[in-house]
């Protein structure tokens, strides 16, 4: 790509310099086909070659051309400093935890749509930072998303997505489908190669039907009757891969849904709290936000606590740090 | 009139102090078809003529008047596909600011946005993107005039060559938020004034004095639905009217 563009700029200014003799066009010819060899060994070293022919205006372009060498590739992931956060850490400089969402998330689909679930829990480390985080995100209000991953990448994505989405909406008129919200999601995270670490289970029923899929941080895709992801999710798939059947009904789908965030709650360590689910059907949308709670917090001491009594107050005595020096002059004129 | 010869290039102002181009932005807005809006108590009208240039025309696929936002519709006078352009751009911005403040943005600032927008490209190429050193190659294969370009000479020039002219179009902004139903008027200059009630385009006048006659504060939204049809009904006979 480069190649072409140093090509096209030679020879657009060396005809339009009003010199169209002979001489010019063979020079001009003699370079593009000497280019393709000098670009091969270093674009570098095709310049300087460029500079000894002592033409002013090819000279010229040669400078404009290291400007375009220069540019840097737009959007995805910038590896710029990764060399000095390698140097720091080697320095003994850690990285500061992030928060994740250690996690059990699911979806399934069921006769009528897709029903999605999520455990509430968000871990930075081994400390729990948010016993009741929301992880299904909204995209369309046909199509819901459960993260897992980091907190943050998973938020953002999902929030740049919904907003792309909500454009699209706007210019076509229509309903979003869940395979356009799934390459949006696919291609940002491929881009960014697996650096933006979210893993998504992306749900919907829109005028194809209903649809589930999940997406892997480097950018994978699954389409899936029924899908489990996070740290909790080999838990939820035990109990999918037992009980799930075609054709589920609502309270069935839902109770399935339920039974397989609990297991992932009551087994794995970065999972926990409560349960949320969301149901999707065409033409209309329930989330339950803590649809079961099955942590609730059990103990609390019936006396109260007791904290010790403050010490007694013996006496008061205010000192003054500075006098107060009040100067009295014979008055100005002025005053009074 | 002195006039003409600063009537090509939008970025001089000719010497009576004005930028011809937009003048000329204005008379394009007004011979587009007629449209208006009214405040009414509750809520705002934004109202327009659907004239299509045959009956052949699919007049489902046409459409005036667009949706910014869920509470802010935008109508236009004068070259649609002007229009389209601040119509996306718009939508944008709106979304950019719901993502930034999770909010819904606000009537006065979409239309400030709009407005900004419009009076760039009154006075610089801004909107394009910053192609760089393409821009020059571009620049070399148009024919001006008087000027002689040097190669990679001045950068300024870009901006009178590429062809960069006002909005044809004047915008009614319809929107209901927090501060209430509120009704803006964009011109091509790219300045803009709260109306309680405005018409643009053909019959303006017509319209303006049938919508002062009919205005009241405390119009309830049917009443404002019936005034503008009303009012565009108004304009259609005075036309009929002149042909017989």
């Amino acid at each position: 790509m480069q190649r072409k563009v140093a090509l096209k700029i030679t020879t657009t200014l060396c005809t339009k310099n009003g010199c169209l003799d002979a001489g010019t066009i063979e020079r001009v010819q003699s370079l593009a086909f000497l280019i393709p060899q000098a670009f091969v060994a270093n674009t570098q070293r095709s310049l300087h070659w460029f500079l000894r022919l002592r033409s002013s205006s090819i000279f010229q372009v040669c400078v404009m051309s290291k400007a375009v060498v220069d540019v840097p590739p737009k959007g995805g992931f910038s590896f710029d400093l990764c060399r000095r956060n390698e140097m720091l850490s080697k320095k003994g400089v850690q990285t500061p935890p992030f928060r994740k969402t250690g996690t059990t998330i699911v979806g399934l689909v069921f006769q009528d749509g897709v029903i999605l679930g999520a455990d509430t829990r968000a871990t930075e480390g081994p400390i729990v930072c948010d016993k009741n985080c929301e992880k299904i995100h909204y995209m369309a209000p046909n199509i819901y998303c459960c993260g897992a991953g980091t907190a943050a990448d998973t938020e953002a994505v999902t929030d740049m997505v919904s907003s792309q989405l909500q454009l699209h909406r706007y210019h076509t008129g229509r309903e979003s489908r869940v395979v356009t919200a799934l390459t949006l999601l696919k291609s940002h995270l491929f881009s960014y190669q697996g650096y933006v670490q979210a893993a998504l289970v992306l749900g919907g029923v829109d005028c194809t039907g209903p649809h589930l899929h999940t997406i892997y941080p480097h950018g994978s895709t699954d389409t899936l009757p029924f899908a489990t992801m996070g740290s909790g999710s080999l838990a939820a798939m035990a109990v999918f891969e037992s009980k799930y059947h075609e054709g589920l009904t609502r309270e069935e789908g839902i109770n399935l849904v339920s039974e397989a965030i609990c297991s992932g709650i009551f087994n794995d360590l970065g999972s926990g709290s409560n349960v949320d689910v969301c149901v999707i059907t065409k033409g209309h949308k329930e989330y339950l936000r803590n649809h079961q709670l099955p942590n609730p917090r059990t103990y609390v001491s019936a006396k109260g606590y007791s904290f010790p009594k403050p010490i007694e107050v013996l006496l008061t005595k205010v000192t003054p740090l500075k006098e107060k020096v009040e100067v009295i002059e014979g008055g100005d004129a002025m005053e009074e | 009139m002195g006039d003409s010869q600063y009537s090509f290039s939008l970025t001089t102002f000719s010497p009576s102090g004005k930028l011809v181009q937009i003048e000329h932005a204005l008379t394009a807005v007004g011979s587009g078809q007629t449209s208006l809006g009214i405040k009414a108590a509750n809520g705002v009208v934004i109202a327009t003529e659907k004239k299509l240039p045959s009956i052949l025309v699919d007049e489902a696929s046409v459409q005036k008047i667009q949706v910014l936002t869920p509470n802010i519709g935008v109508v236009y006078s004068g070259m649609g596909p002007d229009s389209r352009v601040l119509v996306r751009k718009s939508r944008k911005q709106a979304e950019q600011y719901h993502r930034l403040y999770k909010e819904s943005i606000p009537v006065t600032q979409l239309v400030r946005e709009t407005a900004a927008v419009m009076q760039e490209f009154t006075q610089s190429g801004a909107g394009r993107p910053m192609l760089g050193w393409l821009q020059t190659i571009l620049d070399f294969n148009v024919k001006l005039k008087k000027t002689k370009l040097r190669a990679l000479g001045n950068m300024s020039h870009k901006k009178t060559l590429l062809g960069v002219r006002p909005f044809g179009v004047s915008l009614l902004v319809a929107g209901f938020d927090d501060n209430g139903p509120q009704l803006y008027q964009v011109d091509p200059s790219g300045s803009y004034f709260s109306w309680k009630a405005s018409a643009m385009g053909k019959n303006v006048s017509n319209a303006k004095t049938f919508l002062e006659k009919r205005y009241t504060d405390d119009m309830e939204l049917d009443d404002a639905v019936h005034t503008a049809i009303l009012t565009l009904k108004e304009g259609y006979m005075h036309l009929k009217l002149l042909f017989f």
